[in-house]
């Protein structure tokens, strides 16, 4: 469960300091599903980088299972991290080079696992985002859906407890914005995660059952009870 | 998962590689090069000096100049009868070269020394061969006094002087000079002749301390047409010839060698020499013991190889300075540019690849884990690098040998000082020790590549490899995931 309390943080734009997150108070029980969603230059990208451990806060908590991550030692964080956060990105972030089963791989390099058990378990996530017939296509050699699955069977194949997903869908079509958004609903579902997930998109949005809106750094939490 | 990804991304990126493993192999190419043409210099220089010493003589031990006007006014005299008119005269002078010598007890002296292995004496000699006739000229009388013959100051005819001139007449000699070196035929293990091996017959034996018997170089033998069962004369003696010696390069040290104690004889200088010839017990005391020499045995001016060395000029010379300064310093450079490019495009490929980084980060890899891989792209380059170094060092080094350029060394007449033959003296020169005023001798350049290169060029790759990966390999580390993924947000 996340636990967000007073979070803030300050940039300095030249002389001026910015607030991205001005005491943002939130909290996400296990499990859930949030969609964060706000203008451009809101914070959405910020906060998703607190709860990934990926960025520290200037003032305030980010609890994670009662762990603050934002006075966490950099060598936990990163095990948190490799362990327990499954990161979606807009842009697939794949390593061009390393073909569909290596890039799922590269997810299970940090837990020290055996070449043999990373090459199963990476094999079995490809199958399961429908692509165990690719793994050795690079990503050159795939569409922006099929890359994103890659993506997707890559923050999976860790099994974490969180999924964090930044504008999944932005660099997809409408067809296949639908293929992934219910290929991770039904993933969500599976595998019982926490989903967060930023997103522009106001039809996405209305889809899930509790909506962050950011505005200036404040976050304001609706319940959508016919999601 | 470490090797898949090294590999992939430098296929990836090989022009990149290349350019990089390019600029540190022209660098690893001139270290081998610039590195062994030293070594083929040194090899030279060595030889140059063995010529002179022969193996294993770490210095020698000559008498110290005299002071000016005293030593260097002697010079050889010929005398010949008035004979009959026409006949062939023909006389020889045998000098000490350099008319310096010192008592042969010098040897022990120089022997008992501390840090001195071996001493052993030798008596270095010029022989002037002179032949030649006279020929009486011709008196013609004018045709109003009539015909008389006669030399100057001829008989006087009957009715007052003669009138008449003196036409034709003179002198036709042939000058003829070689040097002879007169050696301890107990000891052949040290001194000039070690130089030279013999390609016929044999050389001294131990007993043959006052035989008539010479070992002769091939290249004088070949000239006065001369072969093992010959003999040569010297000063009147004839020595049978049982061997033909053959410089191993350069010039031999002496056109004959005779033992020690005929050369003595020869030259009316008994119980003399003119050098002596010393192996120190260890090459890295030479200095010391050249120190007690000339400590302890006064009168006596030590050469060293190293004091030999200074003097040698040419285009050995200069090719060596060359080597050794532009050479090493353009290595230097190239090496510290090429160090710099690698480590500045690392650099600059991990900025490209900041969002790469980022997501392994996020991933959860640790900063040591992208660092690491980082290092290892840079250190295959470098890698690269070294061998195709290594190959184009070592094609060069085999062109440098394969041309084998001629470098010429003149040995300068500063190694001992003194002594100089004057106007008169013999010409030709050299011989051991210190008349070596005009010893020039021609060299083939080398430039053989030693396994400490190959290891040398090998560090400096890594090194190159490690130095690029650590400027990416820094830039890596300080990346956030943070930073790489705003990139992309």
């Amino acid at each position: 469960m996340y636990q967000l309390k007073g979070v803030t943080k300050r940039y300095m734009r030249g002389k001026n300091p910015v607030d991205a997150l001005a005491g943002v108070d939130l909290t996400i029980e296990d499990g859930g599903r949030l969609v964060i969603q706000g203008p451009t230059g809101g914070g959405k990208s910020t906060l998703l980088q607190m709860l990934g451990g990926l960025d520290r806060p200037t003032a305030g908590t980010v609890e994670l299972d009662g762990v603050d991550l934002a006075r966490l030692p950099e060598s936990r964080l990163t095990k948190v991290r490799a362990e327990s956060i499954g990161f979606v990105f807009q842009s697939f972030n794949l390593i061009p080079t390393l073909t569909a089963q290596e890039n799922v791989e590269t997810a299970l390099v940090p837990l020290g696992l055996g070449a043999r058990t990373r090459r199963e378990r990476a094999a079995e996530a490809l199958e399961s985002v429908g692509l165990g017939d690719r793994p050795t296509h690079l990503p050159s050699e795939m569409s922006g859906g099929q890359q994103q699955r890659v993506a997707i069977a890559r923050a999976l194949v860790k099994r974490p407890k969180v999924l964090l997903a930044d504008e999944p869908t932005g660099n997809l079509d409408e067809s296949m914005r639908d293929e992934i958004m219910d290929l991770l609903d039904g993933l969500w579902k599976e595998h019982g995660l926490t989903f967060v997930m930023v997103t522009h998109d106001s039809s996405l949005a209305r889809k899930a059952p509790r909506v962050a809106t950011i505005r200036k750094g404040k976050v304001t939490v609706t319940e959508n009870a016919a999601a | 998962m470490f090797f898949t990804y090294l590999r992939r991304e430098l296929r990836r990126r090989r022009k990149a590689a290349l350019v990089v493993a390019s600029g540190l192999a022209l660098g690893i190419a001139l270290v081998i090069i610039v590195s062994s043409v030293s070594v083929g210099m040194s090899k030279a220089q060595d030889k140059v000096l063995e010529s002179l010493y022969g193996l294993g003589t770490d210095m020698t031990v000559t008498k110290a100049a005299a002071a000016q006007g005293s030593g260097g006014t002697e010079r050889p005299r010929f005398e010949f009868d008035a004979e009959d008119d026409d006949a062939t005269q023909s006389t020889d002078r045998v000098m000490v070269q350099g008319f310096q010598t010192l008592a042969a007890g010098t040897v022990d002296t120089v022997g008992e020394q501390d840090g001195v292995a071996n001493a052993v004496g030798g008596l270095s000699l010029t022989v002037m061969k002179v032949d030649g006739q006279f020929k009486r000229g011709e008196f013609k009388q004018d045709e109003s006094s009539g015909q008389s013959q006669g030399g100057p100051g001829g008989g006087q005819g009957g009715g007052g002087q003669p009138q008449g001139r003196v036409e034709g007449g003179g002198a036709s000699f042939d000058v003829n000079s070689f040097t002879v070196y007169g050696t301890d035929v107990t000891q052949q293990d040290l001194g000039p002749l070690t130089s030279s091996r013999i390609t016929e017959g044999r050389t001294f034996k131990a007993s043959e301390t006052d035989a008539e018997v010479a070992v002769v170089d091939s290249a004088y033998a070949k000239e006065k047409e001369l072969a093992v069962g010959k003999t040569v004369t010297v000063s009147g003696t004839a020595y049978t010839i049982v061997g033909v010696s053959t410089a191993d390069s350069g010039d031999a040290a002496a056109d004959v060698y005779i033992p020690l104690k005929q050369a003595q004889t020869v030259a009316d200088s008994k119980d003399k020499i003119t050098t002596v010839y010393v192996q120190a017990a260890d090459s890295q005391q030479i200095d010391t013991v050249k120190a007690a020499i000339q400590k302890n045995v006064s009168g006596t001016t030590v050469t060293t190889s190293a004091d030999l060395a200074d003097t040698v000029s040419g285009s050995l010379s200069t090719a060596s300075d060359l080597a050794s300064s532009v050479g090493k310093w353009l290595s230097i450079a190239v090496l510290v540019a090429a160090f710099l490019v690698a480590g500045l495009l690392t650099s600059s490929a991990v900025s490209r690849r900041v969002r790469e980084f980022g997501t392994l980060k996020a991933l959860g890899w640790k900063s040591g884990r992208v660092t690491r891989q980082v290092i290892g792209e840079a250190l295959v380059n470098g890698l690269m690098g070294g061998v195709l170094g290594i190959a184009v060092g070592l094609a060069g080094a085999y062109a440098v040998t394969a041309v084998s350029p001629t470098l010429t060394a003149q040995l300068g007449s500063s190694g001992g000082g003194g002594g100089g033959m004057g106007g008169g003296g013999p010409m030709g020169g050299g011989g051991p020790g210190r008349q070596t005023a005009s010893r020039t001798l021609d060299i083939a350049l080398t430039a053989p590549v030693s396994l400490t290169t190959i290891l040398v060029a090998v560090a400096l790759a890594v090194a190159g490899g490690l130095v690029a990966g650590a400027f990416g390999g820094w830039r890596a580390s300080r990346l956030r995931p943070a930073d790489a993924l705003r990139r992309v947000a």
